[in-house]
């Protein structure tokens, strides 16, 4: 609740003109907001140019945010996601993805893709062989569609609860939650069909 | 593919509960229906455990960390401002002196203090010093010559600048110590003015002083000129001292 009440005074200080309060407003959502862009998107490249989009969009709409619909983080996070569907919309950002097959067949660390994948335990060792797995799936979560990938991002990856992520879509929960288990499922199916071709 | 099984969950009734099962939010009697369910009936049963992967590999994807200059872009975008000191840093590189002074200063951590800079002063001093009454100073590093040849010269000519320094040092001390001697046998004699064309010949000298000779020649040659005999006085006076003095300047 605290939280809450300052981040609010915080958007307020900046509605009057506060140039402070939005600095630290951008210090505290820039990451979440680049994180949500990369996954989109797929590149650090776009998420860095689309990050600074969507800032630009909050600048300018800050006065608009209503403390009493929705939380400042699910504010961000809606013009972050209408942002998205725009530029995607308009095919600006569409690139042609790699080929998820190909993936493993540049790999030269004797590791089979199973092994790359399963490969969830602590440690650095294990963190460094994970860098591939990061890899491969952050590749086969480009490949769902953008409804089933951004619902799966907010769920997975930014940890919003269904509730919000129904707001930010604009979409029943029950759409959020069919949606995050298609997507997940999907995802799943397109490891394992890659894992099949490899080995 | 029957829709329902002896579990009494309909298939759609299972995909609705997916989430919730995943998220271990089930409990009781439903939780207990979805298990029965997904026991007999394969689709579903496939269907939790793809979903189930699927969450594990996207929360095992990391955050990344976004571009150093993306906080500086975006304020200078919007408020058209650099962020304050304590925002993130301009994507200006550090340069080679700030990486030098980085990795050196956890090497010199131990003697960084006042003491051991006074220190580590005064030995520069001393060896600055030195330098200097050799002939060489720091600011001719600059031109040094770091050539063999270069290296031989400056060697050559760095002996010869001691060597001169040395001699004259001696002549010096010569002097004192004669003129001690003197004052002190304090004899009546007159002392014949020192004014006495340089010989070309060496004076002769006594034993005691051939004796001197062999230990102060530092490996002259026997008709070199002479360099002041040794600092223990001996009955030759004023006048040789004189011509081995002049004779000495001009060798230098
Ligand atoms: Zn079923």
């Amino acid at each position: 609740m605290d939280d809450i009440q300052a981040v609010n005074a915080l958007v307020r200080r900046c509605v009057t003109g506060d140039a402070a309060a939005w600095q630290e407003i951008v210090q505290q959502y820039h990451r979440r907001i680049y994180n949500i862009c990369y996954r989109f998107s797929g590149s650090a490249e776009d998420a860095a140019d689309l990050s600074q989009e969507v800032f630009i969009k909050m600048y300018r709409t800050l006065s608009t945010f209503d403390t009493t619909r929705a939380s400042f983080m699910t504010w961000v996070t809606t013009v972050t996601r209408n942002l998205l569907v725009d530029h995607f919309r308009k095919g600006k950002y569409d690139r042609i993805t790699d080929s998820l097959e190909a993936t493993p067949g540049n790999q030269d660390d004797g590791l089979t893709l199973a092994e790359k994948l399963e490969d969830h335990s602590a440690g650095p060792e294990a963190r460094v062989r994970s860098q591939e797995a990061q890899k491969l799936v952050h590749q086969a979560l480009r490949k769902l569609s953008p409804e089933l990938r951004e619902a799966v991002i907010l769920r997975d990856l930014q940890d919003m609860d269904y509730k919000d992520i129904a707001l930010v879509l604009k979409v029943p929960e029950g759409t959020v939650k069919s949606r995050i288990n298609r997507g997940r499922t999907e995802l799943a199916r397109l490891l394992q069909r890659s894992y099949k071709q490899v080995s | 593919m029957p829709s329902e099984n002896q579990s009494g969950m309909q298939c759609i009734e299972c995909e609705g509960l997916l989430a919730e099962a995943i998220d271990g939010a089930l409990h009781g009697s439903t939780l207990a229906a979805f298990e029965a369910h997904q026991q007999s009936c394969t689709a579903c049963h496939t269907m939790v455990e793809e979903a189930t992967a699927g969450m594990h590999w996207l929360k095992g994807l990391d955050d990344v960390e976004p571009p150093r200059h993306l906080v500086h872009n975006i304020l200078t975008r919007t408020i058209g401002a650099l962020p304050s000191e304590h925002a993130v840093v301009p994507p200006r590189g550090e340069g080679w002196l700030d990486k030098v002074k980085g990795r050196l200063a956890p090497i010199f951590a131990p003697v960084a203090t006042p003491r051991f800079a006074m220190s580590f002063g005064m030995a520069f001093f001393s060896i600055t010093l030195l330098l200097s009454i050799a002939g060489l100073h720091i600011s001719d590093l600059r031109r040094l010559d770091l050539s063999s040849k270069g290296i031989a010269k400056t060697y050559s000519s760095t002996q010869a600048r001691v060597i001169r320094y040395y001699d004259n040092l001696r002549l010096v001390y010569e002097i004192e110590s004669r003129v001690r001697d003197l004052r002190r046998v304090a004899t009546p004699e007159k002392e014949k003015p020192p004014e006495e064309p340089t010989p070309k010949t060496q004076p002769k000298s006594d034993n005691r002083q051939d004796k001197d000779r062999t230990n102060q020649n530092y490996g002259r040659d026997a008709n070199q000129p002479e360099l002041a005999a040794s600092p223990a006085g001996n009955e030759q006076g004023m006048k040789n001292l004189t011509n081995q003095a002049r004779l000495n300047r001009r060798t230098a």
